[in-house]
């Protein structure tokens, strides 16, 4: 990829790292979906740091200097102490340290965890998971006494936190992953210095408004009638998804996605987060969807959400650590 | 039974003259007004519901609901016009729809079902409100404090967990 | 940041630095005080940041409580105003016309109630004292996030439309048009009069109801500024307060003013159908006049009955009758509309008391109409041999019914209201029976006698004198009509009486009467087109029965008449006339002034994904097609703030009621909470 650069100064080229968290590598891979655009970007610049793809030590990080690392894109929420410690880590070492993808910017897919406990994951995890063979029970301890001396791994935290809950965080780049197109732009405006003025409210690599706006089907302007999920019914084409009844987060979901996957005949599930300025995208969901029910009686209307298999995961699913409860009790 | 949840999860049980905090959110024609005639008819009620007044409960943005809830309310509670009687005619029916679907997702997140209380209120029914307002009050006053900052807190919102050993 | 609609005066968005608020906290004469310890409650008030002054007074409602305000606003150059006192119901406009003679503006100023739902509820002093506390302490919050705003002032067109000719409407047009005003009086039939001009007698005066209505309709023809049509559909209405632009169908008459052998063409037509005038108990012709001295005084032509036979046109020569006329449409422009559309009597269902089985048992209307002189049957009342000596009247039909013990009408429901005027009109027109024929035994079958109106309980002792037997019946168990197989009168009604303690009665009747309730009139169009809140018991529902009770929720349209609600001549001339009063204070300040508290899209914000689009019950929200966004009418907007929660990117605000100012007073009243 690039040479490693442990000189402060170094070539001119802007150093940039990618560091990941609690994630599942996509936002990595994300990166690289700019494509041939990637050697445009090797020209000028170095990577870093990058876990995935090269080889760096933490050691190397802790011996560059504060605000070495220019831009670090950091995926994946903070789930335990060793993502925090590099968090805080890569804070002290970067000049911007930009939240990226949506598990650093909301929680993602990983917060919804924190509708569990603890003790709740690691049952499922370590004991009651059918493919499990653990007869003693083990479970992960932070420290380990072993032929090899004392033995220490990362301590589970209970909460998935944002980025944002542990390090002060100059960009959020929203998106489960970021799409590629988006996420060039935001490196040509990055690298020509066009950002606009640091704010971890601010979102960039995408647009201010919701993906209804991307999305090609048409509105009726008519009220639901019934819920269905996805495989319950043929969707018909060019007509909005919400309005046949398929529960779609795009009127309250933020855009730059393109609308993939509605143009693929599913419904957003509303991996870019909230749009506008708002902070809750479930309860933002719920006050819409609730305001557009073909109900004329209350029995009509439990009915119909009755019909809701699980509205946590439909409305929060990319967004439970930025929501306001943040989690299940 | 509850005692045993709020341990395990780190919060101190309800501390001595702890009292329910419960937010209302009333719609201005009707549910206020009945909540008035309690008033002018000199009932008397807990003083543990805080009426926030709205001209109608269309106006009720879930939001509203969970930021109280986040920042510390015990219980919360809407009230509108009944159906039909509506003053901006259908305000109430999007109300109808939106607090059953919000309640199912604040109990999938543990907050139990008779801290949110939605009911409909009439300008004449002062009655009905202090009923309401009792009987609300003191359910919540026997499923104890919510207590939802003070846990996020000691979750590490907003401040990271500074390395507490866990399963502590 | 949320703008002003209008011009707006005054500083711009004050955050805590800036904020200059004044609190003052009403001891209202002990009613407050006496329970909440106010001056602590001012005390603590006034440590609070961004407040320069707090006090208490005894009633800040009054002309030195109110001149305190004026006299800190200007002194202190306070920009916020909060008073703490009785509800906002009572005193909000008051203090806020204070504010604003102090030259701030009146919407910066905010009113925390801290009687009927503080001091007046709560037991426990020191709790009182905390929650007003708290109660402040929110207002405090919330008025920092508060921005100047402007009633919308919208300009009226000097011109009415009232929607109905009958005696509502009739009156409303006349009060209007003697105030200066312009009307237009459309009416849906070919003549005017409504359900009066079907009356015999008025109570309690015993006038000709047709004398009465003439006296009225003269009035309202002859006046220069009144134009009155008739046979006239409406189509469609657009526009706004002060600016309604109404689309008409007038139905062609057939008939003109051209024609003086009225008596001739109508004899000369073959056709003939169910006169409604009568209620069925006679016949018209497909040409014809609804009744004697009608107006306008011209045969009109049931286009549904008439085959076009031209036998009528033959019959004059020619002249006056024009089988080909057509339908005109013109638009109606106003500033208001008056809806006069006024009720029908309820309709008993098929076997009701064996209503549509027995062929002797009629409304109450029908009746009437039998004992009208000029009626179907010249005053009589029929029977195949001789005139009937035992007539039963039931009250109650149709009104006051009991889930469960009432067949339910056709919408699933039981007319559970009491239709007010029928007891009245019963007594009546039984007394005018007994007048006529002293030999007829008549019995009333009641559950209560509700001769309300003044006057109207003489009715119930003249008739008690007069011989009328009362029988009172249990609700839950209402009489039962039945065929008479044995004796001479056809008909058998059978109940319990609950006046001599339940003793079953068997009454034979030659001609039973029901005491019909009312329902409004359909006009479940009207009720789109103007968004009128209608109530549960169908009737059109007013903004406040005792403050406003001639005024719909939307602005600039009233209501005269049995539209509202069951009443009777009297009071329907009364609810026309306060109608039309309200409708001319309006016309007569040129400009409407409405609340403030509308909805506005930010437009960076809005997406188009058109969600709002549905949710707003008065058609208040367009999409403009060309930015791709939601657009709210400030005309048409009534402040609920539906589409304000309904917005999931939050883009419209409700100015008064946005995001941050009820958040504010959220996150305020629960400081502290978080750490109980």
């Amino acid at each position: 990829m690039s040479e490693k650069t442990d000189k402060a100064g170094g070539n001119g080229k802007l150093k940039i790292g990618m560091y990941w968290a609690a994630s599942c590598g996509g936002c990595d891979i994300s990166l690289l979906e700019i494509g041939p655009h990637i050697l445009e970007l090797i020209e000028v610049a170095d990577v870093v740091l990058w876990p995935c793809a090269a080889d760096f030590k933490y050691q190397d990080v802790v011996n560059y200097p504060d605000q070495f690392i220019d831009v670090c894109f950091f995926n994946g929420g903070v789930r335990n102490s060793e993502q925090e410690e590099i968090a805080r880590l890569l804070r002290r070492k970067s000049k911007t340290l930009i939240a990226y993808g949506a598990c650093a910017t909301d929680g993602g897919i990983p917060a919804l965890a924190n509708t569990k406990t603890v003790e709740g994951i690691f049952a499922a995890s370590y004991h009651d998971c059918p493919s499990l063979d653990n007869p003693a029970h083990v479970e992960p301890q932070p420290i380990t006494q072993s032929e090899y001396g004392e033995l220490e791994i990362p301590r589970f935290y209970p909460q998935v936190l944002r980025l944002s809950d542990v390090v002060e965080v100059d960009y959020q780049i929203p998106g489960c992953p970021p799409q590629a197109e988006r996420v060039w732009e935001a490196i040509l405006a990055l690298v020509g210095g066009q950002l606009p003025a640091r704010n971890s409210a601010v979102k960039v690599a995408c647009f201010d408004k919701s993906v209804c706006d991307e999305c090609p089907r048409e509105k009726r302007k008519v009220k639901i009638k019934e819920f269905k999920r996805p495989h319950e019914a043929m969707a018909e084409a060019e007509w909005c998804l919400l309005e046949q009844g398929f529960i779609c987060m795009g009127p309250a979901t933020r855009s730059g996605c393109g609308a993939l996957c509605v143009k693929a005949n599913l419904p957003c599930r509303g991996c870019y987060g909230p749009s506008g300025e708002v902070q809750d995208q479930g309860a933002a969901m719920i006050g819409a969807l609730g305001s557009i029910l073909d109900a004329s009686t209350e029995e009509r209307a439990r009915e119909m959400i009755d019909h809701i298999v699980d509205p946590v995961g439909t409305f929060y699913r990319f967004t439970m650590a930025s929501s306001d409860l943040k989690g299940r009790r | 039974m509850a005692e045993a949840h709020v341990v395990q999860q780190g919060v101190t049980p309800a501390a001595v003259g702890w009292e329910p905090r419960i937010i209302a959110f009333l719609c201005y024609w009707c549910s206020y007004t009945g909540a008035d005639a309690a008033g002018t008819a000199r009932l008397k009620y807990p003083p543990n519901v805080d009426i926030i007044r709205v001209m109608c409960s269309g106006r009720i943005d879930p939001e509203l609901i969970t930021t109280a809830f986040a920042h510390g309310a015990d219980g919360v509670m809407v009230c509108g016009c009944h159906i039909g009687d509506c003053h901006y005619i259908s305000g109430n029916h999007k109300t109808m729809a939106r607090m059953p679907l919000l309640k199912r997702t604040l109990v999938d997140l543990g907050i139990e079902p008779d801290r949110f209380v939605h009911e409909w209120v009439s300008a004449a029914e002062g009655e009905k409100f202090a009923r309401l307002v009792r009987e609300v009050t003191e359910r919540v006053r026997r499923l104890g404090p919510l207590g939802w900052p003070q846990r996020m807190r000691e979750r590490g919102v907003g401040c990271g967990m500074s390395l507490e050993p866990w399963g502590a | 940041m949320v703008e002003t609609p209008g011009s707006c005066s005054g500083s711009g968005n004050e955050r805590e630095n800036g904020a200059r608020i004044g609190v003052f906290i009403c001891h209202c004469g002990g009613n407050i005080s006496d329970v909440v310890d106010v001056k602590r409650v001012a005390d603590e008030i006034g440590k609070l940041p961004g407040v320069v002054f707090s006090t208490t007074q005894m009633f800040v409602c009054s002309d030195p409580g109110q001149g305190l305000i004026e006299q800190k606003i200007k002194e202190l150059g306070l920009n916020r105003v909060i008073v703490a006192a009785c509800s906002p119901t009572l005193h909000q406009l008051t203090f806020r016309r204070t504010v604003a003679r102090a030259g701030l503006n009146q919407f910066l100023f905010e009113h925390v109630n801290v009687r009927e739902q503080v001091s007046w509820v709560t037991e426990d002093a020191e709790a009182a004292t905390q929650k007003a506390t708290r109660l402040i302490r929110a207002a405090v919050d919330r008025v920092k996030h508060l921005t100047p705003l402007d009633k919308r002032r919208i300009p009226i067109h000097p011109a009415a439309l009232v929607i109905g000719g009958g005696i509502a409407g009739l009156v409303t047009a006349r009060d209007l048009a003697q105030r200066g005003m312009k009307v237009t009086l459309v009416e849906k039939q070919p003549f005017l009069g409504g359900r009066v001009a079907q009356l015999h007698t008025l109570f309690p005066t015993g006038e000709d109801a047709r004398d009465a209505l003439k006296r009225v309709i003269e009035e309202v023809v002859s006046h220069e500024l009144v134009n009155v049509i008739t046979s006239a559909q409406i189509l469609d209405s657009e526009g706004v307060v002060g600016d309604f632009r109404t689309r008409i169908r007038i139905e062609p008459r057939g008939a003109n003013s051209q024609l003086r052998q009225r008596a001739s063409a109508v004899a000369a037509c073959p056709e003939q159908t169910i006169n409604e005038f009568d209620y069925g108990l006679s016949q018209r012709k497909a040409i014809y006049m609804a009744y004697p001295g009608c107006y306008p005084p011209i045969p009109a032509i049931d286009w549904n009955v008439c085959t076009k036979c031209g036998k009528c046109v033959w019959a004059v020569g020619g002249r006056g009758i024009n089988l080909a006329e057509q339908p005109r449409e013109m638009v109606l422009h106003s500033g208001i509309i008056v809806l006069a559309t006024g009720f029908d009597p309820y309709e008993p269902l098929y076997g009701e008391y064996g209503y549509g089985i027995f062929p002797r048992v009629i409304t109450l209307q029908q009746l009437i109409r039998l004992l009208d002189p000029l009626g179907p049957t010249g005053g009589r009342l029929p029977r195949n041999d001789g005139e009937p000596t035992r007539i039963a009247f039931i009250h109650c039909v149709g009104a006051r019914q009991i889930e469960g013990v009432n067949q339910r009408q056709p919408d699933g429901r039981v007319k559970d209201y009491c239709a007010r005027t029928c007891c009245t009109g019963a007594l009546h027109a039984a007394l005018e029976i007994r007048r006529r024929h002293a030999d007829v035994m008549i019995t009333d079958f009641y559950q209560d006698i509700r001769t309300y109106g003044r006057g109207h309980e003489a009715y119930y002792e003249q008739a008690s004198e007069a011989g009328i037997l009362f029988v009172r019946y249990d609700p839950r168990h209402p009489p039962r009509v039945e065929g008479n197989p044995k004796g001479d009168s056809p008909l058998l009604v059978r109940t319990s009486d609950l006046l001599t303690g339940g003793l079953d009665v068997e009454m034979p009747a030659d001609l039973v009467v029901l005491a019909t309730g009312v329902v409004p009139h359909d006009i479940s169009e009207l009720v789109g087109m103007y968004h009128c809140a209608v109530g549960s018991d169908s009737f059109l529902l007013e903004v406040h029965p005792k403050l406003r009770p001639v005024e719909l929720a939307v602005a600039g349209v009233f209501l005269a008449g049995s539209c509202q609600g069951p009443m009777d001549v009297t009071e329907a001339c009364a609810a026309a006339s306060a109608a039309a009063s309200k409708a001319a204070a309006l016309i007569a300040q040129a400009q409407v002034e409405m609340d403030p508290f509308i909805a506005r899209v930010d437009e960076e914000l809005c997406t188009g994904c058109q969600t709002c689009l549905t949710v707003c019950a008065y058609d208040a929200i367009t999409r403009d097609e060309t930015r791709g966004i939601a657009v709210v009418s400030e005309a048409r907007c009534t402040g609920c703030g539906t589409c304000a929660a309904t917005c999931p990117s939050n883009a419209i605000q409700q100015f008064g009621f946005n995001d941050a100012q009820v958040l504010a007073e959220v996150k305020a009243l629960l400081q502290g909470a978080a750490l109980g």
